[in-house]
């Protein structure tokens, strides 16, 4: 289970302890935070990382991946740290991927079956994104910016995200594809509260990814 | 000789000097500085010849010539820049990376 956390202090505590209380292990990488996030996490069992400065979400997500790695896991999963996501939608993941064989399972919170407040805008935002995922990945997912996925050991060592910002889900996304890997999708809860809405990604931050992927492609 | 030709000379000759002195550069990095500092003097002292290099290239004037040559060579230099910049950045990631994991392992 990994956390890619930053200035996080404000929920961190209570979605590790979700997750703790599914007796999942969790890894939570603080990428920097400026906050008290680190201390927010004293007492709990949790594997804790810390970038000595920001780096971005791809990269904390590499370092868990890296570091949960040599507990040679049976499965991976990652988690965003600011409580959208569902605790129990993680067993569903487990049980799909084991179903249908696959390497990796997407959260979307455009399937049937997924209960979300998407906001009206941040909704055409994502379509849009979706659509330009396929063009920079090669898949066509339903909701391509989703934090929430399960990856087999096996699929997570071939992933090696060098995407720093949040361009890293495109980069997920072509290592499915260059891998011919299985992949399917699986509806997940996500809700955006008051705080999740001020700290996730704004719709700007959008333009600034789309320039990081085409960099991305450029200079592979 | 009019005074924006003297400015634009002392300014091309100051910086391929400081250019030179500041990159402690290889023997073809200097004969490279030298060579370009030589054709910007011959054209600014003969302005004209860059009209009639135009005309040849089928440009009207030689300002617009020389205007679509720097555009293209800046937007090379941010390219090249960029892509310095993404190495920097990647040397950097696995620094700090290596460190986080190295602080859990104490």
């Amino acid at each position: 289970m990994i956390v890619p956390a930053y200035n996080e202090s404000y929920i961190i505590r209570e979605t590790v302890t979700k997750l703790l209380d599914e007796d999942f292990s969790v890894v939570v990488v603080d990428d920097g935070s400026l906050d008290n996030t680190g201390n927010e996490l004293k007492g709990l069992p949790v594997f804790y990382i810390r970038h000595l400065i920001n780096l971005g979400q791809g990269a904390a997500l590499q370092t868990g991946i890296e570091y949960a790695l040599r507990h040679r896991p049976g499965y991976l999963v990652t988690f965003d740290a600011d409580g959208q996501h569902d605790v129990k939608d993680i067993r569903r993941m487990v049980e799909l991927l084991e179903k249908e064989k696959a390497a990796i399972v997407f959260g979307s919170r455009f399937l049937p079956g997924s209960q979300t407040n998407v906001p009206v805008a941040r909704k055409w935002v994502l379509k849009i994104a979706r659509m330009i995922n396929y063009l920079a990945s090669g898949i066509l997912l339903s909701d391509a910016n989703n934090g929430l996925r399960v990856m087999t050991r096996e699929a997570a060592m071939r992933l090696k995200i060098t995407e720093n910002r949040s361009s890293h889900n495109a980069q997920v996304q072509r290592m499915v594809s260059e891998n011919k890997l299985r992949y399917c999708e699986c509806a997940v809860n996500v809700s955006y509260s008051e705080y999740s809405r001020k700290k996730g990604l704004k719709n700007v931050n959008s333009i600034r990814i789309l320039y990081d992927l085409i960099l991305f492609k450029i200079f592979r | 000789m009019v005074p924006i030709q003297i400015i634009l000379i002392s300014a091309v000759v100051f910086l391929a000097f400081y250019m030179y002195l500041r990159l402690r550069s290889s023997l073809l990095d200097a004969i490279l500085i030298f060579l370009f500092c030589i054709a910007a003097v011959f054209f600014i002292i003969f302005p004209d010849t860059t009209t009639r290099i135009a005309q040849w290239m089928g440009v009207k004037r030689g300002i617009n010539l020389v205007f679509y040559f720097i555009t293209l060579f800046f937007f090379f230099l941010i390219l090249k820049l960029y892509s310095r910049l993404r190495r920097l950045e990647k040397k950097f990631t696995e620094l700090i990376r290596e460190q986080s994991l190295k602080q859990l392992d104490n």
